[in-house]
């Protein structure tokens, strides 16, 4: 008899475990519906979730650096000093430092792109009922190959087919190191990128499971697992810490690879 | 009790090692970080900084293995 009711209270907890990881799960991954608490609705099968964050953040970038940035003040207040605050961070610490400087000045634009874009999907992520489209390779992916796109093409174009082949290895060492060293630097501008796109994907997927299955833990024991949204909490912190870091991240190595190809002499 | 077995995907295994091997390194990372900043007080932005980029690196390596796990499973 009460090898039957532990089978029974196993078996349920069994299914309280399966229904949070199909819940995990389900938000983990893209789709085409859109919820908020009591609110569901369902896209059109050409829009997802994650294309839906994705158009948002342009959106909301274009509105921030279009409407809302005071052009005419000189002296910038609010929105407008805050946005320069980061961009001139950009453009001194992170593209004049690792590309020199008129390659800098003329790089800052991508690489403010890259930083404010990711940051916005990123904390777009955090907000209950949206998704972090950066949660999703078909995101980061792109971000990364235009980051192979300079590292390659774009160095091709500053120093030449043969100057690009030559500065993939130090100059100065003999020949039989750098017939060794070749293919791995080959292999290692294919491998940064593909490192780029998993970091930025890996860190935004696993601090929204890290949540959800830490709040799960309340649908599977009941209210006396409550102490765990304080848990929760400090975790969400963490998480707003981590999307800025990991759009800091992306740009700062975005960065260094491409000032790497491009200045190959040190 | 005789030839008692486990049962489940062994990539659980793996992503906990990566885990280890992430833990062990960026612990690593942060105590030369910490000394380097008790050393010399003035240089701590830069080898702040300098903290970040390495601790960066070896979590996306430790990302990268851990998604391998999840897809083994």
């Amino acid at each position: 008899m009460s090898t039957n009711t532990t089978a029974a209270i196993a078996s349920t907890v069994q299914q309280k475990i399966d229904s949070v990881q199909a819940f995990v799960m389900h938000h983990a991954r893209n789709s085409n519906e859109f919820s908020l608490p009591y609110l569901r609705f369902e896209l059109p099968s050409y829009i997802s979730i994650h294309g839906l964050m994705v158009v948002l953040a342009a959106v909301l970038l274009l509105l921030a650096f279009g409407v809302f940035y005071r052009k005419k003040a000189l002296v910038p207040t609010g929105l407008t000093n805050l946005l320069e605050m980061f961009v001139v961070f950009i453009r001194d610490e992170i593209s004049i430092r690792y590309l020199g400087d008129k390659d800098g000045r003329r790089m800052t634009p991508i690489f403010c792109s890259f930083f404010f874009f990711i940051v916005v999907m990123n904390l777009l992520g955090l907000v209950p009922g949206f998704a972090a489209a950066t949660g999703n390779v078909s995101v980061t992916l792109p971000l990364a190959l235009t980051t192979f796109v300079f590292m390659v093409f774009g160095a091709i174009f500053k120093t030449g087919l043969l100057g690009f082949i030559k500065g993939l290895v130090p100059s100065g060492i003999p020949w039989f190191l750098a017939v060794l060293l070749f293919p791995i630097e080959v292999i290692g501008v294919v491998i940064k990128t593909f490192a780029l796109t998993i970091r930025l994907f890996a860190n935004m997927v696993s601090g929204h499971m890290v949540l959800f299955f830490l709040l799960g833990m309340i649908v599977i024991f009941g209210m006396k697992a409550a102490p765990v949204i304080v848990v929760a909490l400090l975790i969400y912190g963490l998480e707003l810490f981590v999307a800025f870091l990991q759009a800091y991240i992306f740009t700062l190595l975005s960065a260094i690879f491409i000032g790497q190809r491009y200045h190959p002499d040190h | 009790m005789e030839g008692a077995s486990m049962t489940g995907s062994i990539a659980a295994v793996g992503a906990g090692i990566v885990v280890v091997g992430a833990g062990l390194g960026i612990g690593l990372i942060g105590s030369a970080a910490v000394q380097g900043i008790a050393r010399q007080p003035e240089a701590a932005g830069k080898i702040q900084v300098n903290m970040l980029i390495a601790a960066a690196l070896i979590e996306g390596v430790a990302f990268f293995c851990a998604v391998i796990c999840f897809l083994g499973k």
